[in-house]
């Protein structure tokens, strides 16, 4: 089954507060109330937002209020009721709507819509503790992935969130066996197309998300300049860019990883904001699909760098980031109408 | 007396590391650095602190309250520790190895110039 649907983002803070409960609690719980079929809280760490304020999990003091990203989708009028209802992310978060393609349950041999022909996003939603002839699930689909030559995937877990319409919440102590992880991966709509009934015979209950992107660069190779997209949609909401930018831990510009010095060019060129995602397991390339050891001193693991701004400012943060990537990862743009974008200007 | 000092600890202490929260966010935020100056600052500031008060020889209870309470919760040897191997998660190994030796030794240095103005107070 393959359903047009809508992707609600929120991106704020971890200690943003929505009256008497974090604003994080009250989005998860309105997922949950709603039977959102799927939803996840990520735990961003570093980034910073409109204030530039930075937080990054490298330091005690600033680890504080880390960024957090919720990710919700279903039909499009669900969602739609939804935004009468989610709690203001007030001045100092985003909220951004964009479409994509829903599949879930049997998926046999499809043909993609000719609007996913060119490059595709592809989100698998899995468990944490799902497992898939006894690997787990997210390992057991990034091996997939990998096997079919798709240049990389990141598994992100999730702390909190719903899966097939039912709250799923990570524990302190407990199993969490159904918290969800999202694994991203970005490919041609062909292959893509190709991998989705396999991940349909690979997964008990399959949850994918699809949705269009252009490459911007790949392994250090220009690829094309984010386009610029109209200001505004034909319901006159903001039209902004997002840029994602998959590297590696392991890759380093000038000493530090990319991601952290991104992170730090952005916030001193007045981008409005940019988060970090640290993946538990993925790949980039030709090596195998990995995580983190237990014994090591650096980390190996994927990181997911997501920049959101006006059209014009993101050519600046573009030529940040093309400087950054000149020899690694993989970056995508996209155009996202920003709902609740405020400035504090 | 006794109840009256502890809970002088309690509340001096707790202001303390709420100065140090204050200062080290303050510095860190600023330079925005790799290398994690607002420890640093801390851990150097406490260090003249603590040798200063001891310099000056206080009576027990002012060195309870001021040393043990106020300059030991200021100061942070955990977040020291957590932040050097932090750096080298991050491949750091520069700035790993400078805040080893710079804290220890300007650490060092810093608690003997407080006890040497101290003792000249």
């Amino acid at each position: 089954m393959i359903a047009d649907c809508l992707k609600l983002t929120t991106y704020s803070g971890e200690r943003h507060r929505s009256g008497r409960t974090f604003l994080a609690d009250a989005q998860l719980d309105l997922f949950g109330r709603r039977e959102i079929t799927t939803s996840i809280l990520l735990r961003g760490a570093e980034g910073f937002g409109l204030k530039h304020h930075l937080r990054t999990d490298r330091l005690l003091t600033l680890s504080e209020d880390l960024p957090v990203v919720s990710v919700a989708v279903d039909t499009r009028p669900r969602i739609e009721a939804l935004l009468e209802d989610l709690p203001a992310v007030e001045h100092r978060g985003l909220v951004t709507l964009e479409s994509a393609r829903m599949l879930r349950g049997d998926l046999g041999p499809l043909r993609l819509p000719d609007e996913l022909m060119g490059a595709v996003k592809l989100t698998v939603y899995v468990g944490r503790q799902e497992r898939v002839y006894r690997v787990p699930a997210f390992a057991a689909v990034c091996e997939l992935l990998h096997r079919r030559g798709i240049a990389g995937a990141t598994a992100l877990l999730g702390v909190d969130g719903t899966a097939h319409g039912r709250r799923r919440r990570a524990r302190f102590l407990g199993r969490n066996a159904e918290v969800p992880m999202m694994i991203i991966a970005v490919g041609s709509g062909e292959r893509i197309g190709r991998i989705v009934p396999e991940l349909g015979g690979l997964l008990r209950q399959p949850l994918i998300t699809l949705e269009q992107v252009r490459v911007c660069k790949r392994d250090g190779e220009l690829v094309e300049r984010p386009h610029a997209p109209p200001t505004t949609d034909e319901l006159g909401t903001a039209m902004w860019q997002k840029l994602m930018v998959y590297t590696s831990e392991r890759a380093l510009h000038d000493g530090q990883p990319v991601h952290r010095a991104l992170v730090r060019r952005l916030r001193s060129s007045g981008a409005r904001g940019a988060t970090v995602l640290r993946g538990m397991w993925g790949f980039h390339g030709e090596t195998a699909p990995h995580g983190d050891r237990l014994l090591q001193l650096g980390r190996r693991v994927p990181v997911v760098t997501i920049i959101i701004d006006t059209t014009d400012r993101i050519a600046t943060s573009f030529d940040i980031v093309d400087e950054l990537t000149a020899e690694h990862g993989v970056v995508t743009s996209e155009m996202v109408p920003a709902l609740g974008a405020r400035f504090g200007e | 007396m006794t109840v009256v000092l502890w809970v002088g600890v309690v509340l001096i202490g707790g202001a303390g590391s709420v100065l140090r929260f204050a200062v080290d966010g303050v510095i860190a935020s600023r330079t925005g650095s790799a290398f994690p100056y607002g420890t640093l600052v801390v851990n150097l500031s406490g260090a003249v602190l603590l040798g200063l008060i001891t310099g000056l020889a206080p009576g027990r209870d002012e060195a309870l309250l001021a040393g043990t309470a106020a300059v030991g919760s200021y100061t942070t040897f955990s977040t020291w520790m957590f932040e050097t191997q932090r750096l080298g998660e991050d491949r750091q190994m520069r700035n790993l190895a400078a805040n080893v030796v710079v804290s220890l030794f300007a650490g060092v240095a810093a608690a003997a110039l407080g006890r040497l103005v101290g003792s000249h107070l």
